[in-house]
């Protein structure tokens, strides 16, 4: 079993808690127990704080350290942990290895090196040095952790291509809507003279007009669902985590969007309207 | 005659209805992609837990089967305690680790299942046998193609380095007896299966007794609740887990593509109704001069109105044909999408089709359809007869 994964196994029994020692951050505390920190939700489900007592031992019903609660930390924004409902605990790596039998053993090492020209040669080297264990890049791993991610971006790109279809038909059915409410009004027009571009711009700037207002309204929408999402999300899976994120490039993106789309179905409705003569259009 | 005169005035605006039509049958492809989401991925993991027969697992005390590397002390004598309960058909104990196979020139690795082989549930055999004697093992499609092995050959395995040593731990001479397919695994996870006795040994003292999991088939008839809490309250080291318990947890983690279904499936139910309601009541608006001669002439109140509810209801269904067409070849999409994700089961589907996916995207659609020409009959029907004909006339 690994370190990283009895990490998360570590079993913590609560004893009385009257016993309170004062914060700290070295590896004994006051009274002579070790230390550990753990994460807020484990100390908000256990109702733990931090100078509390507790016992922890690596299996159930094995004989624990009693060790004191030192510090509670806050869970990175990390998006690999979401769904996962573990708790975590942090010991002092050889009070973790003393506690598992576990010897000198580690999972990873992580190595700063200097400067970015450097991490392929000091890889190369560590492996080829190395036996039962391989060296990777900090990026390349994240390529490998955030595929999960990627699958969910492509997915939510695929919901994405839907949801514009489905716009670009209801905004070419409300345009022509509109301009078919004004047959009357386009045939007065054509026969005192106006010129089918004038008309066909009247109404193109209109869908315009119409599309900026809505995207700009979609936009205000979209904002207050975010963070509706975000305090949602954050409170279910009680992780800072921003699920949402709504940045000037969506934004531009979405209005430019909504603005192509109104155009064509504007442009398509009005020539549709032109095309018919104008006394067909009041009906005769 | 009230179809007729609903069908006639769709059909006065070919485009218009057209392009209502087209955009119904894309609410509705969406409508039931997210019904099918919802409700799909659920249904999918259930059968595939059951599909062995298998209605309880056992996993190191507080975490899932498999979702860390922790492992259950004293697994055999567990075992032996379950086996001996009346309504206990079959116990299923299950090892894993990992195997190294040196190549010439690199190395293989793959996911191995100690596993007791009359009575596993993990893989289905596809061509030979399951292990019989200690130094044999089967293999899924993925090692085989990695390793360049068939079955009846022979291959160097090890289940670990040691680095003191530079050499490799836990080796032996495997026998490939059989090609299978793993229930759980990814497709393209390479993956063994050999007796759990031959993997402890391959991993040391540190596994010697030691399951990662325990899968119970029960008895038919036996109550699955009933079992599952007796057998939790006496082992105390062990986490329980029923297929129900299991897919409560499976809920928890995927909450967020089910409720992504429901908003999803929301706004586009909001969507086809307001197109739909746009266009009723515009084509309303248009005709009121001839409802309320109809009214004039002596035709009733609830037949303008059911006339205006068939419309919309017909927009709908005649949408809804083509947007669950639409939306099966959509869900394939989708689905061939999300089964990318690392590590799924090659079995489990986020959009499942069901019969009953289908009914309810359309009751919900029909029943939208029925809602959106609620206010342009209301407002077709209440037209006062005498004006507006004279506003009509006048124009």
């Amino acid at each position: 079993m690994s370190i990283r994964t009895t990490l998360l196994l570590i079993c913590i029994a609560l004893r009385a808690t009257g016993a309170q020692s004062p914060p700290s951050r070295a590896p004994r505390s006051s009274a002579g127990a070790r230390t550990i920190a753990i994460d807020s939700r484990l100390a908000s489900d256990a109702k733990l704080q931090v100078g509390d007592r507790v016992v922890i031992s690596s299996e159930p019903g094995a004989p624990g350290d009693t060790v004191v609660i030192a510090g509670i930390v806050q869970r990175s924004a990390d998006p690999a942990e979401i769904a996962r409902g573990e708790y975590r605990v942090r010991l002092h790596l050889d009070h973790l290895q003393t506690l598992l039998g576990y010897g000198d053993r580690v999972d990873r090492f992580a190595i700063r090196t200097r400067g970015d020209g450097s991490a392929p040669e000091a890889v190369a080297r560590i492996d080829a040095a190395a036996y039962g264990f391989r060296a990777h890049r900090s990026a390349d791993v994240a390529v490998e952790t955030s595929r999960t991610f990627a699958v969910v971006s492509r997915f939510h790109r695929a919901i994405g291509v839907i949801t514009i279809v489905a716009s670009a038909i209801f905004l070419l059915c409300i345009m022509l809507l509109k301009v078919d409410e004004r047959r009357r009004d386009v045939a007065a027009l054509r026969l005192i003279g106006c010129s089918a571009r004038t008309i066909v711009g009247s109404v193109v700037l209109e869908a315009a007009v119409i599309a900026v207002l809505g995207s700009l309204a979609g936009v205000a929408v979209g904002g207050a669902a975010s963070w509706i999402v975000n305090q949602h999300y954050q409170a279910v899976y009680r992780t800072p985590l921003r699920f949402s994120i709504v940045t000037g490039d969506i934004v531009v993106l979405a209005v430019a969007l909504s603005l192509v789309l109104g155009l064509a179905a504007g442009w398509l409705a009005a020539r549709r309207l032109v095309r018919t003569p104008p006394l067909a259009l009041f009906g005769r | 005659m009230i179809a007729t005169l609903a069908f006639a005035s769709l059909l006065r605006h070919r485009a218009r209805t057209a392009l209502a039509i087209l955009g119904v049958a894309v609410s509705a492809a969406m409508l039931l992609d997210m019904v099918m989401l919802s409700s799909g991925m659920r249904e999918s993991f259930r059968s595939l837990l059951l599909s062995q027969g298998f209605q309880l697992r056992l996993s190191p005390k507080g975490t899932l089967p498999f979702d860390t590397e922790a492992t259950i002390r004293s697994a055999d004598s567990i075992v032996a305690i379950i086996r001996a309960r009346p309504a206990v058909a079959a116990v299923s104990p299950v090892l894993g680790g990992q195997l190294h196979f040196p190549l010439a020139a690199s190395m293989v690795n793959a996911t191995a299942l100690g596993v007791e082989p009359s009575v596993q549930g993990d893989y289905e055999l596809v061509e030979g046998r399951n292990p019989s004697a200690p130094e044999e093992l089967v293999a899924n499609d993925a090692l085989l193609r990695a390793l360049g092995r068939a079955v009846g050959d022979t291959i160097h395995a090890a289940s670990g380095y040691d680095p003191q040593l530079r050499s490799l731990s836990g080796q032996r001479v495997l026998r490939i007896v059989g090609r299978v397919r793993f229930i759980y695994l990814a497709l393209d996870q390479r993956a063994a299966a050999l007796p759990i006795g031959t993997l402890r040994a391959m991993n040391g003292p540190q596994s010697e007794g030691r399951a990662s999991l325990a899968m119970v088939r029960l008895r038919p008839g036996a109550d699955v609740e009933r079992e599952r809490a007796a057998l939790q309250r006496s082992l105390r080291t062990v986490t329980v887990i029923s297929t129900s318990e299991a897919l409560k947890q499976v809920d928890e983690r995927l909450s967020y593509f089910r409720q992504l279904a429901v908003i999803l499936g929301a706004v586009s139910l909001t969507v086809g109704f307001l197109l739909v309601t746009t266009l009723v009541t515009v084509s309303v608006n248009e005709r009121i001069g001839e409802i309320s001669v109809m009214r004039a002439i002596g035709v009733h109140r609830w037949r303008v109105v059911a006339q205006i509810l068939v419309e919309s209801t017909m927009i709908m269904l005649v949408a809804a044909p083509a947007g669950l067409a639409l939306g099966l070849v959509t869900a394939r999409w989708l689905n061939s999408i999300l089964a990318r994700f690392p590590g799924l089961p090659e079995r489990i589907d986020f959009f499942l089709f069901q019969p009953s996916a289908a009914w309810t995207a359309l009751g919900l659609l029909a029943l939208s359809g029925i809602l959106a020409g609620v206010y342009p009959s209301w407002r077709g029907a209440s037209l006062p007869i005498a004006t507006t004909l004279r506003q009509e006339a006048v124009g």
